[in-house]
């Protein structure tokens, strides 16, 4: 069974913020800003991962609607979907 | 600082200022590996909250760092303390005319977003860095961005004729400077001045763009060399045809086996790649599709494909890798530092096309020697070459390392009567390397120049400080 520190840690440290994922974002117009597009969300899960939490960074991951569309155009191959959703559950616990 | 923010909160509302540290950090890096810190970022929805932003700045000395998409490769939007200006609320699209060959914009407009809306009139704003789908409007002026097609439509420096920017002075002055026409004598070239400036001058909050209509047809063509020379002779003799092509892309044999890791391709890709794409009407379709083979297969290609359309050449898959260059290089990368995370830095030089293929020589050899893995490619058609290598965020002796190698990499360009930034900037990374080059040109005095016109607009050196001069 996976850590899910360890995990979100490998697996968003590899983000290297090139933002071809935002584009195909339906949250982040709406949002207003980097924080509600993945590149945003990718790297606040690293925070959250240290113990940060905010009422932006709630906003920012629980608006996300998981349909994982950034995953297909993420050249480090970064599953941010599933990285948003393992947030979700340390941010919740 | 704190002062000052909350005064800016004041006078915008709180709903345009954050100062969530977790948010500002996303302001605060780039894709170059380099962070810092800002304290807070401010996003204007007009022209009017610009001006009130930079007239706060001014009076309390607090630098200011305009950015677009963050997608820049030299440093050039980095913040250092002071307050990051997003343009993401500055989307729109304000009008477009057809008769005139114009769009109005404003400077958080992306690239593919404006490209969608101008197909509905079959009309296209033609630079298309790689990031076209999130590079914004502003954002590519700053960086006077060039792209693929940058040898048929040139960069920005081209295709901008008007705009709005606001000085960072008492009053936040809001200026309009060049016309709505192509031909424009209005003294000075103040657009031409801006556009490559990185925000040091003055932020640009809307422009006016010329647009252009969509080809009627396009001809792709896409050949694998087994030789440099080979593909070298196929470029030498299109350059040299009369013909002017849309695009034309390079990817040495080392990078296409990268670029094949990261994505299918149903057919054969081995060797040294060579794109090209030459719009035209649709009668010289066949005609120029079946030159482009007979010029690949007599100069030495193993293998061509060719389709009739940018459609058709998407559904084949034949620019697939090289859109997926990115993506090779950070496989590439990850690969030699497995569990790390990684920095990818694309060299931009340019180089004379009658020295392309010494460059690209050059680089290899100076790369081997440095025990660097490269890959290589590049818009070739106007001679800019994005050699890149990668180390891991945490090494500093691998940074150290391949900077060493821009250094290498600039001195093969100004050697071939080059340049050591095409496209990219000069940002903070480069700062030595155009120093470098005006040295080499014996023209040192120009930046002089540049430093003298940076303090008559920016006297208090707010405006993104620290970056080109």
């Amino acid at each position: 069974m996976k850590n899910p520190v360890e995990w979100i840690v490998a697996e968003a440290s590899r983000c290297v913020y090139c933002g071809f994922c935002e584009p195909l974002c339906p949250t982040l117009r709406p949002g207003g800003h980097r924080g509600y597009g993945p590149r945003g969300r990718v790297n606040i899960a690293l925070l959250v991962v240290k113990g940060y939490k905010s009422e932006e960074v709630v906003k920012a991951l629980y608006t996300c609607l998981l349909c994982a569309a950034c995953n297909t155009a993420c050249p480090a191959r970064i599953d941010i979907a599933e990285v948003i959703r393992e947030a979700r559950v340390l941010l919740s616990s | 600082m704190r002062a000052f923010v909350e005064e800016l909160r004041g006078v915008l509302g709180a709903s345009k200022v954050v100062v969530d540290p977790a948010i500002v950090s996303l302001y605060s890096r780039e894709p170059t590996g380099l962070s810092s810190e800002a304290m807070a970022v401010v996003f204007p929805e007009n022209a009017g909250d610009v001006s009130r932003i930079l007239s706060l700045a001014y009076k309390h000395g607090v630098p200011v760092y305009p950015q677009g998409s963050t997608t820049d490769l030299s440093g050039g939007a980095l913040p250092e303390r002071g307050v990051v200006v997003s343009f993401e609320r500055m989307n729109r699209v304000l009008s477009v005319s057809i008769l005139d060959s114009t769009v109005d914009v404003e400077a958080g407009v992306r690239l593919g977003d404006l490209n969608i809306e101008l197909s509905r009139y079959k009309y296209m704003f033609p630079v298309d860095p790689g990031s076209v789908s999130i590079a914004t409007v502003g954002g590519a002026i700053n960086a006077g961005a060039g792209g693929l097609r940058g040898a048929k439509y040139g960069t920005m420096r081209d295709w901008v004729l008007g705009l709005t920017i606001v000085l960072p002075d008492e009053r936040g002055s809001i200026v309009r400077v060049g016309c709505r026409t192509t031909k424009c004598r209005q003294g000075y070239d103040l657009v031409r001045l801006i556009v490559g400036s990185e925000g040091t001058l003055a932020v640009v909050t809307d422009a006016t763009l010329k647009i252009t209509p969509l080809p009627e047809a396009t001809v792709v063509s896409l050949a694998f060399f087994p030789t440099l020379e080979g593909f070298y002779e196929a470029y030498r003799v299109i350059k040299s045809s009369g013909v002017q092509p849309l695009m034309m892309e390079f990817m040495d044999s080392e990078t296409v086996e990268l670029a094949k890791q990261t994505v299918d391709v149903s057919f054969k890709a081995e060797g040294n790649m060579f794109l090209v794409a030459v719009d035209c009407n649709v009668e010289a379709v066949e005609r120029i599709e079946g030159w482009l083979r007979k010029v690949m297969i007599e100069s030495g290609a193993t293998s061509v494909y060719t389709a009739r359309s940018m459609e058709e050449a998407e559904e084949m898959k034949l620019i697939a890798l090289r859109r997926n260059l990115f993506a090779a290089q950070i496989a590439m990368t990850a690969k030699l530092y497995p569990g790390k995370s990684i920095v990818v830095h694309p060299e931009d030089i340019a180089v004379p096309p009658s020295k392309l293929l010494e460059a690209i020589r050059a680089i290899r050899a100076v790369s081997d020697e440095m025990g660097l893995k490269v890959s290589i490619g590049g818009h070739v058609g106007d001679g800019n070459i994005h050699p890149a290598v990668g180390y891991p965020l945490d090494d500093e002796k691998a940074r150290r390392k391949v900077y060493e190698w821009y250094r290498e990499v600039a001195r093969i360009a100004l050697k071939l009567g080059g340049t050591v930034s095409a496209e990219h900037g000069i940002g903070v990374i480069k700062k030595e390397l155009l120093q470098m080059e005006l040295e080499h040109m014996g023209s040192i005095k120009a930046l002089e120049i540049m430093r003298s016109i940076k303090r008559v607009f920016d006297p208090k050196n707010i405006l993104n400080p620290g970056k080109v001069v």
